[in-house]
């Protein structure tokens, strides 16, 4: 059972396509875990194109011949297009981090990700979404490992993709989604293990004494 | 422009005309309207009908100009977006599935997917597409179904499971967890030579499997 989902807000701008390369990317992963959050996103969809196609007024008579003109090249060209076949790239992809192998959801399927990198437990790959800001990674856990307490100056996102964590909040399951802003503080920890997608949008502040020593692993574990 | 259309495609559209004495265009219901621009794409998957297909354009290109002006906020490439969701109209007609969504839903899919994918370019001059991974298009279960190379490896994976366990260990090791020889005879702790003879033997049991599969 999925306890934490995206806001009506994000999974609406989602449907629209507004949201930026790292977060779609999250939104999609949940709602393939989450058919409470695919129904809704259906039922957005249909809305939006609704909306979209509503408008029935005729063009200005300018664009009207651009599109004229458009239709007729795209008729000559037509016929020697190849039909798609609706055979995509591999329907399944997996990723192996210290031995262990986990299916991950469909979305990241073209996504190229960077090498692991690790201190201790804690091993995380980048994913090369293009963003400035944004930074998106694989994270992964050992067991019994954990975090220690953190801020986080922007905003980061947590998508627990498989195992369990647990914070001063909640426990989590896969498929739960969690977005956490500059005034929370949590320190995660696991007992199984786990491996999360995340997003963080500035590099993250440890704020727990003898951690601060720590902090230089804010820049790499994200 | 000549449109050219084939016998049996003409047979078909001429009745969605004549059953229907009011165009697309001029209807006011949304039951209406869906209905006939569903016919519309039936006679594109099934016959190539470039008749209907100018029907549909006629239909989504004005919407989805406006729509790319909004998002895209450039003339040049509202018409890319014009042009880039009609081709896929096209191309995946065959695969569009009346039960799973209206043919608006579909095209507004396709028109979203693409916009994301140009919104990219145009933002951090990324030329790639992701769009249709992020949210698929209600095509995917036909897809499976036609999908060879998907039903081979189902198959195989189903005849490792069946080799002798130490086989099975060996060519699950080199094939589906893609350590190396030498990286499976230290996990084992057999030696390499071991690692190679379980692998040939299960590989010939294999190849025997799938010979008499076919």
């Amino acid at each position: 059972m999925i306890n934490f989902h995206p806001d009506k807000q994000m999974l609406e701008l989602h449907a629209q396509g507004q949201l930026p390369l790292s977060l779609s990317i999250a939104l999609s992963a949940h709602i393939e875990y989450c058919g409470q959050c695919q129904q809704q996103c259906q039922q957005l969809t249909k809305a939006l194109s609704v909306e979209a196609f509503s408008d029935n007024s005729a063009p200005a008579q300018q664009e009207q011949a651009l599109l004229d003109d458009l239709l007729s090249n795209m008729l000559s060209d037509i016929d020697d297009l190849p039909l798609d076949t609706g055979i995509n790239l591999p329907s399944s992809v997996t990723v192996t981090v210290k031995e262990k192998q986990y299916a991950l959801p469909q979305v990241f399927r073209q996504q190229m990700l960077s090498e692991w990198q690790g201190i201790g437990k804690v091993s995380r790959a980048r994913l090369d979404t293009g963003e400035g800001k944004a930074r998106a990674s694989l994270l992964y856990i050992d067991a019994d490992g954990e975090i220690p307490q953190h801020t986080h100056k922007g905003t980061e996102l947590t998508l627990l993709l498989a195992g369990e964590f647990s914070d001063e909040f909640s426990d989590y399951k896969p498929g739960d989604l969690m977005v956490m802003t500059a005034e929370d503080k949590h320190s995660p920890k696991t007992k199984q293990g786990c491996l999360c997608y995340t997003v963080v949008d500035a590099p993250l502040y440890f704020t727990k004494g003898l951690s601060k020593i720590l902090n230089p692993i804010g820049e790499l574990i994200y | 422009m000549q449109i050219n259309s084939t016998k049996t495609s003409q047979q078909g559209y001429d009745n969605v005309n004549h059953n229907q004495t009011r165009d697309v265009m001029k209807t006011n219901s949304d039951k209406d309207n869906n209905e006939q621009l569903a016919l519309y794409m039936s006679a594109v998957a099934n016959y190539q009908d470039k008749r209907a297909f100018a029907k549909l354009f006629a239909y989504f290109s004005p919407k989805i100009n406006a729509f790319g002006h909004q998002r895209l906020n450039q003339q040049g490439l509202a018409l890319d977006l014009v042009q880039e969701t009609l081709t896929r109209v096209w191309t995946k007609a065959h695969l569009y599935n009346p039960d799973k969504a209206a043919v608006t839903t579909w095209v507004f899919t396709i028109m979203r997917n693409q916009c994301f994918d140009m919104l990219r370019k145009v933002q951090h001059n990324r030329e790639d597409s992701f769009g249709d991974d992020i949210w698929q298009l209600f095509d995917s279960d036909n897809a499976q179904e036609d999908d060879n190379d998907f039903m081979l490896s189902a198959s195989l994976l189903k005849h490792v499971d069946a080799l002798p366990p130490l086989q099975k260990q060996v060519v699950r090791g080199i094939y589906l967890q893609e350590l190396t020889q030498q990286e499976l005879a230290e996990k084992l702790h057999i030696p390499i030579g071991t690692v190679k003879s379980r692998l040939r033997l299960g590989l010939e049991k294999l190849k025997s499997y799938m010979e008499q599969a076919l």
